[in-house]
């Protein structure tokens, strides 16, 4: 195979940080070549010099044997290389086509003695779309508005705007960390038909399961620098933990049985609706018991978003009942339900889980600023608030230069141990923890599974609602599986298998034939009740 | 400007400078200059901007009362600016301040006449009190509206302008005229109502009563400056279990002393001796009024509330806080101050001691320059309302002396506004390098979409 791309001695340092340290790369042609690493490890900043959003301090780069000098994204583009975005760089009013010939507008033949006035080409693109669909297997309308697309189709359409520019490598940034496990796998074939006609595609992620399923190249970066590469064959997943962190990685929580007390989160069946006024939420009862782990499996998008905020009170309960240690909590303020003991880790970190701009130090209180120790009376006692800080950044191992640091400057992975710090530090009678390690490092991930086991051994009851099957296997202790609005079963833990999961989160084993779960609000039906749900506690 | 290429012999000493002021700064120098190149092109005179320039200082400070103006025009600046800023900082842009501030003076003017029979005492505080509580509700209608039915606080706050500057010429031609003058007007408050200018403070302090009000204020705060200090280590080692004796006991005493001996001490001598000085105690409430902001957004739990909710409201919400309470209280607040401004006004500043129907202010705008331009920090408020106080104040001896116009003033405004709103043209200009981490965004509210 020849050499698409070649990196050789890229330094680039920043004030304080050497973010690359004399990395060389090699991406052969028609390879899928995975980039492994930890956050703030240096693959984006490779990434990024790469995609010319970044200039070199010092190597060199060479593509396909020429040295070339990448000055701008567009200079990229230009030279082939595009790249997908973990956060996607769409206009979602507009529709596929106007997407993707944003910033390249095809103009009618004849029009274009209107100037800035000529009409736009919409039919010839939307063909070449379709062509281009066609032939990667992308399953991609032209005509869709993007708002409208479920997340895996928006990065369809990412990757189809990289073709349509003719892109012969495609840089894909923790794609999959948006995606359910179903929409990973569709990608992976995807990325199949793209290497086997001919382009090379660099994937970075720091998830090991899938390097394993799509690589055929790994590339371990630790610290700024190349840590080594690999082929599949010859790694393990302890071997690649390993190379990302620097030490050895314990990738099984080992956790005791649980030790089931008194229930202290009863739900009976609750109702809840969604933004758009659809019952996403039907019927739900569930409990959890002091000391053990309820897992709640699921494709996003099938109400336990709306779930877990009308069980803290974020939202609207429309019908049932929630009971919080005898106390009943549907209808109260989130205030309520937190001093009932009730401690929230939320799916979105930046959304609700910390406010960005402000420092670690204040973010540590956001529930408990009023309460003593931290405030008397009205004011808030900031010596106090140091102190808490400094001690829950050691507890928690959070990576910063200071308490003082803003959160928004800190990574993914220690933005989320600050959420789990303050959460646990406060009394915990009930955790809700929701996607707790979604888009983090091994390291990061490791520890916060185990802190999550900790709270339930000493006497917490915890509702874990997660997408990642593998998260909920290792952590729960019983496990209930979600399918529009419904719990369709819940599983003993230790008993569950992968594949009878599966099935039950595609829908299939309960009493809902339907075809897999579309994203959140297509679920207009309010079809019979499952018999499987009588057997939910 | 004439730092093109990158082998500029000036980018050394003009990143040194930048460094050394700071961006605010940096901005105002840069508008001064190019405010200085526009009159040089406009007049085609060298000296005409050295000229201007210098009238305006003299204007600002030299000239007789300069300064006592000056700080009598920023007066109401640092208190809009205050309001602008917490409503900023929550969140909020409360564009309707010029309308509060009408509010607050009609409300002021009106309290101010219902009787002259009340002492000082009760009546300057009860006269201050409506001015505040009428602008806090003047903007804590459009907070509430905001939070029930989604309509946008900059939208509701400027129709409520509108709303307020009818509502209050209807008044003064009807409802509240004074019908024994020529002029339209509301009647002068009662003297026990006026806002004392520092000329009158040793007059003022022969009636007992008010000698006991002025007491009563230092006690308390000399109270909580030893209550601030006592909080400092080794104070606190030190005090123990004697704090709230110490905190107590100062104050008493400071009110005792002032009780008894300032009518005695300024009778005997005072530095504010040109009864037609308009310089008035409205100065120490600004100042007041800072301080107080900062305590409320830094130190406290509402303050802390209030930038949450101004930060990111669905942490907020997360965080169990009330939003609609959060929205109403910053706005209130902010009309309350902005109405305390137009109460200043009213009480301390007209020369009637009343409200008249020409009123004209266009401090409420000017407000809105201020509060970015200080960041909405209120210490840089109090510096840079008494930059633009300065400068309302000089523009007439300079226009006088220079024949520059005037509203060479509002292109200098304006300008430092866009470098403080744009940093980037000013971190060019002076090869600055950008922030680590990321650009404090400028201080305004979020989009339109609430």
């Amino acid at each position: 195979m020849t050499i698409a791309l070649q990196a050789t001695g890229i330094t680039k340092r920043f004030p304080g940080v050497l973010a690359n340290d004399h990395v060389n790369f090699t991406l052969k042609q028609g390879e899928i070549h995975a980039l492994l690493g930890e956050n703030g490890a240096g693959k984006s900043t490779l990434m990024n010099i790469l995609y010319g959003l970044y200039q070199p301090d010092e190597g060199e780069i060479l593509l396909n044997g020429q040295r070339i000098q990448i000055t701008s994204p567009h200079d990229a583009i230009a030279q082939g290389i595009g790249m997908v975005h973990q956060h996607f760089m769409l206009v979602p009013p507009l529709t596929v086509t106007e997407n993707i010939m944003l910033g390249q507008e095809s103009i009618q033949a004849g029009s274009q003695a209107l100037g800035p006035l000529a009409l736009l080409d919409r039919r010839s693109v939307a063909k070449r779309i379709r062509e281009l669909s066609q032939r990667y297997g992308l399953a991609v309308d032209p005509d869709a508005t993007v708002q409208d697309l479920t997340v895996g189709a928006q990065q369809r359409v990412e990757i189809v705007k990289a073709l349509y520019r003719e892109a012969q490598i495609l840089i894909l940034d923790e794609p999959t960390a948006v995606l359910t496990p179903q929409e990973a796998d569709d990608l992976f074939v995807i990325l199949r038909n793209l290497v086997a006609q001919g382009k090379s595609i660099i994937f970075i992620t720091h998830k090991l399961r899938e390097v394993f399923a799509v690589a055929d190249q790994i590339s371990v970066m630790r610290a700024g620098k190349m840590a080594g590469s690999v082929q599949p064959a010859q790694a393990t997943r302890e071997l690649l933990a390993e190379m990302m962190v620097g030490r050895a990685v314990i990738l099984t929580i080992d956790k005791t049985d649980a030790n089931p007390a008194n229930v202290v989160l009863q739900v009976e069946n609750l109702r809840v609706q969604d933004d758009r006024r659809h019952t996403v939420v039907n019927d739900i009862s569930l409990s959890v018991r002091a000391g053990e782990i309820l897992g709640i499996a699921g494709v996003q998008g099938n109400g336990q978003t709306e779930l877990t905020e009308a069980l803290t009170g974020l939202r609207k309960v429309v019908g049932g009942q929630v009971t919080i240690l005898s106390q009943d909590t549907t209808h109260v303020m989130p205030r309520q339900i937190s001093e009932a003991g009730v401690s929230h880790v939320p799916e979105d970190r930046h959304k609700h889980g910390l406010v960005l701009s402000f420092s670690l130090r204040d973010n540590f209180v956001l529930c408990t600023y009023y309460q003593p120790p931290f405030a008397k009376g009205i004011e808030i006692d900031f010596p106090v608030l140091e102190e808490n800080a400094r001690k829950l950044i050691k507890m928690f191992d959070v990576r910063t230069p200071g308490a003082s640091t803003s959160a928004g400057s800190l990574s993914g992975g220690n933005q989320q141990k600050v959420i789990i710090a303050r959460e646990l530090s406060r009394p915990v009678k009930l955790l809700i923890a929701s996607q707790p390690t979604r888009g983090l490092d091994v390291g990061s991930i490791e520890f916060i599974h185990r802190r999550i086991v900790e709270a339930r051994d000493q006497g917490a009851a915890v509702l874990l609602i997660s997408a990642e099957l593998d998260e909920i296997m290792s952590l729960s202790d019983r496990i209930a599986v979600m399918y529009k609005g419904h719990i369709l079963s819940t599983l003993d833990a230790s008993t569950a298998t992968r594949e009878q999961l599966g099935l039950l989160m595609a829908g299939i084993g309960g009493a809902e034939p339907h075809a897999p779960a579309q994203r959140s609000g297509n679920n207009r039906r309010n079809g019979p009740d499952s018999p499987l749900e009588a057997m939910n506690v | 400007m004439s730092e093109n290429r990158k082998t500029n012999p000036f980018a050394p000493f003009l990143s040194a400078l930048g460094r050394a002021l700071g961006m605010p700064a940096l901005a105002l120098l840069t508008a001064f200059i190019i405010g200085a190149i526009v009159i040089l092109l406009t007049s085609g005179d060298l000296l005409a901007a050295p000229t201007a320039y210098w009238g305006l200082i003299r204007g600002a400070l030299f000239k007789q009362r300069g300064l006592s103006e000056s700080l009598v025009a920023s007066i109401p600046y640092v208190l809009l600016s205050l309001g602008l800023s917490v409503g900023f900082k929550s969140g909020l842009f409360n564009i309707g301040v010029e309308g509060q501030f009408y509010i607050g003076a009609l409300c002021a003017a009106w309290a101010g006449q219902i009787t002259t029979g009340l002492p000082a005492i009760i009546h300057l505080p009860l006269a201050l009190l409506a001015g505040a509580i009428g602008g806090a509700i003047w903007a804590g209608v459009p907070g509430y509206l905001k939070m029930r039915t989604g309509a946008h606080e900059v939208i509701s706050t400027m129709m409520m302008n509108y709303v307020a500057f009818r509502l209050t010429e209807y008044v003064i031609t009807d409802k509240l005229r004074d019908v024994n003058s020529t002029t339209i007007q509301t009647p002068s408050v009662s003297p026990a109502a006026e806002l004392w200018t520092f000329a009158a403070i040793p007059q003022r302090l022969q009636d007992p009563l008010n000698a006991l009000g002025v007491a009563l204020v230092l006690a308390l705060l000399t109270a909580l400056v030893v209550r601030a200090l006592a909080d400092r280590p080794d104070w606190k080692a030190k005090l123990g279990a004697r704090r709230g004796l110490a905190i107590g006991g100062s104050g008493l005493l400071a009110g005792l002393i002032a009780f008894v001996a300032l009518p005695l001490l300024t009778n005997a001598w005072w530095p504010f001796t040109d009864a037609y000085d308009r310089l008035h105690t409205g100065l120490i409430m600004a100042v007041l009024a800072a301080v107080g902001v900062w305590w409320l957004m830094e130190k406290t739990t509402p303050g802390f509330e209030l930038r949450t909710v101004g930060a990111n409201p669905n942490a907020a919400r997360y965080a169990g806080m009330n939003i609609t309470r959060n929205v109403v209280l910053a706005m209130a607040i902010s009309g309350g101050l902005a109405g305390l401004a137009g109460t200043i006004e009213v009480l301390g500043v007209s020369i009637c001691r009343c409200l008249p129907l020409f009123f004209s202010s266009g401090y409420g705008f000017d407000s809105i320059a201020i509060s970015l331009l200080a960041r909405n920090d209120p210490f840089g408020i109090l510096a840079a309302s008494f930059l633009f106080g300065a400068m309302r104040n000089g523009a007439d001896l300079m226009e006088l002396s220079s024949g520059v116009s005037k509203y060479i003033i509002s292109l200098i405004q304006a300008l430092a506004l866009l470098f403080v709103a744009a940093p980037a043209i000013v971190r060019w200009m002076y090869r600055m390098k950008a922030p680590a981490g990321e650009e404090k965004q400028a201080p305004l509210t979020r989009g339109w979409g609430g």
